[in-house]
């Protein structure tokens, strides 16, 4: 062994043993932090979730009663946007990877994506409110909350979805097109069932931001506390978040307002679930 | 050698990639119909971009700028319209040099170019995969695990079952871009005695760097060097009395 590797302070395997043990609490920390949030959240909020909270209106402005119609709008929204954003993101992404090749035109569309990600949601509220409620006059509405919904998760889908188009090994590509698939042929049936996970990872983080937001939707689809179920497009609505929001800052109802988180959380959890779910479903057709 | 109508016939081919230099020049090639004809030659000889611009790839893919013709059957491949291009493609089917089974089942491996060419019907499909794995000799290995994925394969079989692919799609040449590159000698071989037993059915090209894989398996060989043909002739003649030094000097293992 030379001098030089002798005076090394720690040997490899002592810092091998130290990068264990530092990845190790990082990994634990973050898992900690996380299972506190949601521990804390639940804990206040499941004793008072009950059948008739989850299937009431709310009553003295959500000091009683309960919370359907906040979560019917709050999926109708989610959904809207998500159902608006995918195709939408999908499609961009598959025209920047397979139909142009790499140059100064994807480079503004991919840093124009990249800027709108970093905008905070607040402006994509403003910018509903004045263009969809007012302009458009769709009024505070489950239509103009959704649209504002897919612009501001649009950029996440567009990346997400690239990145993974981008992954599915070129050579796919070639055995498809010289078993006779067209180009298009050949990204239907084989570049985007191998993206799939990918893809539904970025769809997912879209929903993950669109039913937990509350100031893009605040300003679109308003914050009326409706009795009723919202049965249009055109319906205004208060989503779960925003209700969370007004009974914690109007101080209505602690009690009332973490049961509103917990139920926002345990739909995150069940929706993420069931997707996972399903996409495993669907991949063992592609191993 | 040639009879007189060739299958293929490659007329005054140059092929170059955007500004830089041709990595083919002016290849004259006929390719007789229901031989096997070999490509050989050192690394960057250009003939796995002339096997790659038969069926198109290397212009739809790879951006290739391409003179010359490209006859099958007398008709210019060359000048396919985008729509034809598929339809070509499933004549002249390709293997590649690193097997590339798709990531699903072996059967969904076989009935995916039949059933995009428009082939429907479980009892027609079924019996597809069974002649085409057959062919390929693959049938008695997998035939218990059809629904497996392709991907648990090992190599050589998985190069079968790209070429049991091929097959299914009935084709006229099959292009194989150095088939034996990553495998054993033993699923080498196998490959080989398939192509033999497979001459009366296609028209076969094989680019290889194995010389001596060119001498068992080829009726005619090509010898490229640095974009441009050395030399074509039978496989005994270009063995053994190459007229081309540079042949000579190959085969003998002198460089390369």
């Amino acid at each position: 062994m030379s001098a030089a590797a002798r005076r090394r302070l720690i040997t490899p395997r002592q810092s091998q043993f130290c990068a264990r043990v530092i990845l190790w609490a990082m990994m634990a920390a973050t898992l900690a932090v996380l299972v506190f949030i949601v521990l804390f959240v639940v804990k206040r909020g499941l004793a008072h979730v009950s059948w008739e909270f989850l299937t009431g209106a709310p009553s003295l402005s959500g000091k009683a009663g309960g919370v359907l119609p906040m979560i019917v709008g709050t999926l109708a929204v989610t959904a809207l946007g998500v159902a608006l954003a995918t195709p939408l993101g999908v499609g961009t992404a598959i025209y920047l990877t397979e139909y142009t090749r790499e140059g100064r035109i994807t480079k503004i569309i991919r840093f124009g994506a990249e800027c709108l990600a970093g905008v905070p949601s607040i402006i994509f509220g403003l910018f509903g409110f004045v263009f969809f409620v007012l302009v458009l006059g769709f009024g505070w509405s489950i239509l103009a909350g959704g649209l504002t919904l897919a612009f501001m998760i649009l950029p996440t889908v567009i990346r997400t979805s690239e990145e993974a188009i981008k992954s599915v090994p070129p050579s796919y590509r070639e055995v498809a097109l010289s078993l006779g698939a067209s180009k298009w042929e050949s990204i239907v049936k084989v570049v985007l069932p191998s993206a799939m996970p990918g893809i539904l990872t970025g769809v997912i983080l879209g929903v993950g931001r669109s039913i937990s937001e509350t100031a893009a939707v605040i300003f679109t689809s308003g914050s009326s506390l409706s009795k009723v179920i919202p049965t249009s497009l055109f319906d205004g609505t208060r989503t779960l978040a925003v209700h969370f929001y007004q009974l914690a800052r109007e101080g209505i109802s602690a009690d009332k307002a973490y049961a509103t988180a917990t139920v926002l959380v345990l739909a995150i959890l069940i929706i993420n679930v069931t997707a996972y779910a399903i996409m495993s479903r669907f991949m063992k057709r592609y191993r | 050698m040639s009879n007189a109508h060739p299958k293929l016939d490659l007329c005054e081919l140059t092929i170059r990639y955007g500004e830089g230099p041709a990595v083919a020049r002016n290849i004259s090639l006929g390719i007789a119909r229901n031989s096997i004809h070999a490509f050989i030659g050192p690394a960057g000889s250009g003939k796995t971009s002339i096997l790659r611009t038969i069926n198109l790839l290397s212009i739809d893919v790879d951006g290739a700028t391409v003179t010359g013709r490209v006859l099958l059957d007398g008709q210019n491949v060359l000048e396919a319209t985008t729509n034809a291009r598929a339809e070509l493609r499933r004549k002249l089917g390709m293997a590649f040099a690193t097997p590339q089974p798709l990531p699903r089942s072996i059967y969904e491996n076989l009935v995916f170019g039949p059933r995009l060419a428009g082939v429907r019907g479980k009892a027609v499909l079924d019996g597809l995969v069974e002649s085409s794995l057959r062919a390929a000799q693959l049938w008695d290995e997998v035939k218990d695990r059809l629904t497996h994925s392709a991907l648990a394969l090992s190599g050589g079989q998985q190069q079968r079952l790209c070429i049991a692919r091929i097959i299914a799609l009935e084709p006229e040449v099959i292009l194989l871009d150095e088939p034996c590159s990553g495998l054993d000698p033993i699923s080498t071989l196998k490959i080989e005695q398939m192509m033999q037993s497979l001459k009366s059915r296609f028209t076969w090209i094989i680019v290889t760097n194995n010389t001596k894989q060119a001498a068992r398996v080829s009726d005619n060989t090509a010898f490229f060097l640095l974009g441009d043909l050395i030399e074509n002739d039978t496989t005994d003649k270009l063995f053994t009395a190459p007229v081309d030094t540079r042949t000579a000097d190959y085969i003998e293992g002198r460089f390369g």
